[in-house]
């Protein structure tokens, strides 16, 4: 998941907590073994591995499928599982090192969604063509988790997957769930802003910890998979609310790819949404 | 030409617009297909930290016999700039009406009085404790305070406060420091008030212990008046310790000095004079052709200067939910009125979003050491004298009940039922001849209801 | 009361440096709206007014909202 998960329950029993707790984490970790592209035995190797062969998949992986191919449609290409293989390029370490023209313009020809063959519940890819699950299965995982958590209980949760995070439910006495979203400055401890979420989802997408400087400048981590570069002028840091955690982080994503436009996609869209830009 | 290019101008203007469509609709389809589960009907409740905290309450005060009655209302507002710079505002609005005691006792036969303004009489059936008109009177106040971190563990307050009614005006300031020591486990404060009051009272100053006089006419002035007005400063000293206790109970423990000078006397106030031996009013009848007292009445006089010495103490202990809080304050003053007071609430939850909180307070006081219940008629007179009830010796006893519940907007509705009963006793030493035994003290009981919303902005 | 003022600060003094206290992570409990110290703010403004008014002593608790011609 990329960062410290957590699950906070409002139960006064111990048991209870702990049950929720071990539920949340296995699903995590299903989720996570089940869609990484780290791993060499799960659905998404077979993908990235078959050489051009079809491969069929699982009722849930489908429906992730689909789900990526509607967001790739409804974000006019910007948001594309295949531009994965970019990373070959490019390393986000808080480093100076920036890849090539020519090593870019390489790797370009292996991105595209279109180029991929996709009938449910047959995918091929073309070969050296990869998917890449990394912008939606942290979110996805969060409202599995949730939903469990929910069903399991009707006790107040909030489910935290390194900033991505949705709750069951408000808690007693209807108070909101009291959430910090962190600063753009490393360095600053204190939230930059305190927000009072009663139900739904939050979903963070940000530069603080993976990016490149450029110049003084520091690059987004989000490439823009038309041009295999960072996205120009992105914000530092997204946060949108929206009642899954699914849809915030398609949100966020959407935003950071839309550069200096993010603050008003996000008011169109009609979006609870806080933006960070550096100086 | 024209016409064609501008079309297709349009055109284009409605091909980009269309591209700029919002997807949140299919995006949230989209998601709900995804995960299976209904579309939620609910819109997200998620709002960056309310900025505005006010308590709003409207409140009736209502005492038995139809003594005093009182109408307010009252809004307190906190407004969080961050950085821990808060800002306090606090307004009410009072209307008084009816009527209280005025110090005169009870006597077998009918008295009349004559009123503070001294154009009109009033008049007390047999055996009645005498009460005097209150006048129709609204308070306005107003109370500004301002709160901010001075350095890492310092935090500094400032407030200024005016309240304003017919014959009473209050303008005052207070500053204060705060330091945390101990992981802020520990917080010592201190703080310093300053206010000046002007009091005004319809007909003037009364001079000190000065006999009520007969009726006057509207453009003499009663003889027994000084100045229309006088003033009154108060000087307050705080000192303070918070200390967490444990996971659950916190103390605070405070340390008060006052020091109030100036005009100090209840203008309103007065005294019977009765026989030495009997105890019984002295009568008398008003100057041939005038409406006057049918008695010795004097108004009262209290020294000009009051110091007070408190130390107060409360502790909160939540027990799984539920909050303890027990208060105590004695009290101690050169004027000899030594009180006690012991205080409790329970904050009980139930249900998801409502609270029931009992409460029970209980008060007692020693007497002033100028209070009488009614003067000799010997000279000399004593250097001050009064015969308010609130400066008897008196116990209290309030029972109250506090309903809350928060609604899904996380504001809270709330009502409160309080019932006070205060007995006042004459000290035997103050009670002359007939007196004793028979001494008809200004008991009353009162009401209070309060409805209150407390809402975040 | 000098005895009693000396005896409160000593006391004071002593807790300063006893062990008496949470750690940080310890404070969910005393950062609840109901165990603040100023809770029910507007009840007790009320209440400390009308206490004012009839009875002969106020105050001890914090400044605030002073004033009024009825005692």
């Amino acid at each position: 998941m990329g960062g410290p998960c957590e699950v906070l329950a409002e139960v006064a029993d111990e048991t209870e907590a702990r049950k929720i707790t071990e539920s949340v984490a296995a699903c995590a970790w299903r989720v996570e073994n089940k869609f990484s592209r780290y791993r060499s035995d799960n659905i998404v190797a077979r993908i990235n591995t078959a050489g051009g062969k079809p491969v069929e998949v699982d009722v849930e992986t489908a429906n992730l499928l689909d789900f990526a191919a509607l967001m790739h449609r409804l974000s006019d290409g910007l948001f594309d599982i295949t531009s994965g293989v970019l990373r070959k390029a490019w390393t986000f370490d808080g480093g100076r090192r920036l890849p090539t023209q020519s090593g870019i313009d390489a790797l370009l020809p292996l991105v595209g969604w279109s180029k991929v063959r996709w009938v449910r519940p047959m995918i091929a890819l073309s070969p050296g063509m990869e998917i890449d699950f990394g912008g939606i299965g942290k979110e996805y995982a969060v409202d599995q988790a949730t939903q469990l958590a929910a069903q399991m209980s009707s006790a107040a949760v909030l489910v935290n997957f390194g900033g991505d995070l949705a709750v069951t439910r408000s808690r007693k006495e209807n108070r909101a769930w009291r959430v910090g979203i962190e600063s753009i400055d490393a360095g600053d401890r204190r939230a930059a802003m305190l927000v009072d979420l009663a139900a739904g989802a939050l979903s963070t997408s940000g530069d603080t910890y993976r990016y490149v400087e450029s110049e003084g400048r520091r690059l987004s981590h989000i490439l823009d998979p038309r041009t295999g570069w960072p996205v120009n002028g992105a914000p530092r840091s997204v946060t949108v609310a929206a009642p899954t955690c699914t849809n915030a982080g398609m949100l966020t994503t959407l935003a950071m790819l839309r550069g200096p436009g993010a603050e008003a996609f996000l008011e169109s869209e009609g979006v609870r949404h806080w933006v960070q830009r550096g100086t | 030409m024209a016409g064609a290019a501008s079309a297709a101008a349009a055109a284009g203007v409605t091909d980009m617009a269309d591209k700029e469509m919002k997807i949140g609709a299919a995006l949230a389809a989209a998601t709900c297909s995804l995960l299976g589960t209904a579309t939620p009907g609910v819109s997200i409740a998620a709002d960056a930290e309310p900025k505005w905290d006010v308590e709003s309450a409207f409140l009736y005060y209502g005492e038995s016999d139809d003594r005093v009655n009182d109408l307010s209302l009252s809004a307190h507002a906190t407004r969080d700039f961050g950085d821990e710079r808060t800002l306090g505002l606090d307004l009410s609005v009072d209307s008084l009406t009816g009527a209280s005691p005025s110090g005169a006792i009870a006597s077998g036969g009918a008295q009349t009085f004559t009123s503070p303004s001294g154009r009109e009489t009033y008049r007390t059936p047999a055996g009645e404790i005498p009460l005097d008109d209150t006048f129709l009177d609204t308070r306005f106040a107003l109370n500004g305070s301002w709160s901010q971190p001075l350095a890492r563990l310092y935090t500094v307050n400032a407030g200024l406060g005016f309240s304003s009614e017919y014959d009473y005006q209050h303008i005052g300031a207070n500053f204060g420091l705060t330091r945390d020591f101990n992981q802020r486990n520990t917080t010592l404060s201190a703080a310093l008030a300053y206010a000046q009051d002007t009091v005004k009272p319809v007909g003037g100053i009364p001079l000190p212990l000065a006999q009520m006089t007969d009726v006057v006419d509207d453009d003499v002035s009663p003889g027994n008046r000084g100045d229309g007005s006088d003033t009154k400063n108060v000087l307050d000293v705080l000192l303070g310790v918070t200390q967490v206790l444990g996971r659950h109970s916190v103390l605070r423990v405070n340390l008060s000095y006052s020091d109030s000078s100036g005009y100090l006397t209840d203008p309103y106030k007065i005294l019977s004079v009765v026989d030495p031996v009997t105890g019984d009013l002295i009568g008398r009848t008003p100057a041939p052709g005038a409406s006057g007292p049918t008695g010795v009445y004097l108004h009262e006089s209290r020294p000009d200067s009051r110091r007070k010495e408190a130390l107060y103490a409360e502790l909160r202990h939540d027990f799984s939910g539920k909050v303890l809080q027990v208060g105590y304050r004695y009290s101690t003053d050169d004027w000899e009125v030594d009180s006690h007071t012991v205080e409790s609430r329970l904050r009980l939850p139930f249900g998801s979003s409502s609270y029931l909180e009992p409460h029970v307070r209980y008060y007692q006081q020693t007497a002033a050491s100028f209070y009488r219940y009614s003067l000799a008629n010997v000279t000399p007179l004593p250097g001050f004298a009064s015969a308010d009830a609130r400066l008897s010796e008196m116990n209290a006893l309030t029972f109250g009940l506090k309903y809350g519940h928060v609604n899904a907007g996380g504001n809270e509705w709330n009502a409160r039922l309080e019932l006070y009963r205060q007995t006042a006793k004459a000290p035997n030493e103050v009670l002359i001849g007939n007196q004793i035994g028979n001494a008809q003290m200004p008991d009353f009981d009162a009401v209070i209801l309060q409805f209150g919303y407390h809402f975040k902005l | 009361m000098r005895k009693l003022i000396l005896f409160v600060l000593a006391c004071a003094a002593l807790e300063g440096c006893a062990s008496l206290g949470v750690q940080p992570w310890e404070r969910e409990v005393l950062a609840r709206d109901d165990m603040q110290l100023d809770t029910n703010a507007l009840d007790t403004a009320f209440d400390d007014h009308i206490y004012f008014s009839k009875e002969g002593t106020s105050g001890g608790r914090g400044f605030g909202g002073g004033g009024c011609g009825c005692n």
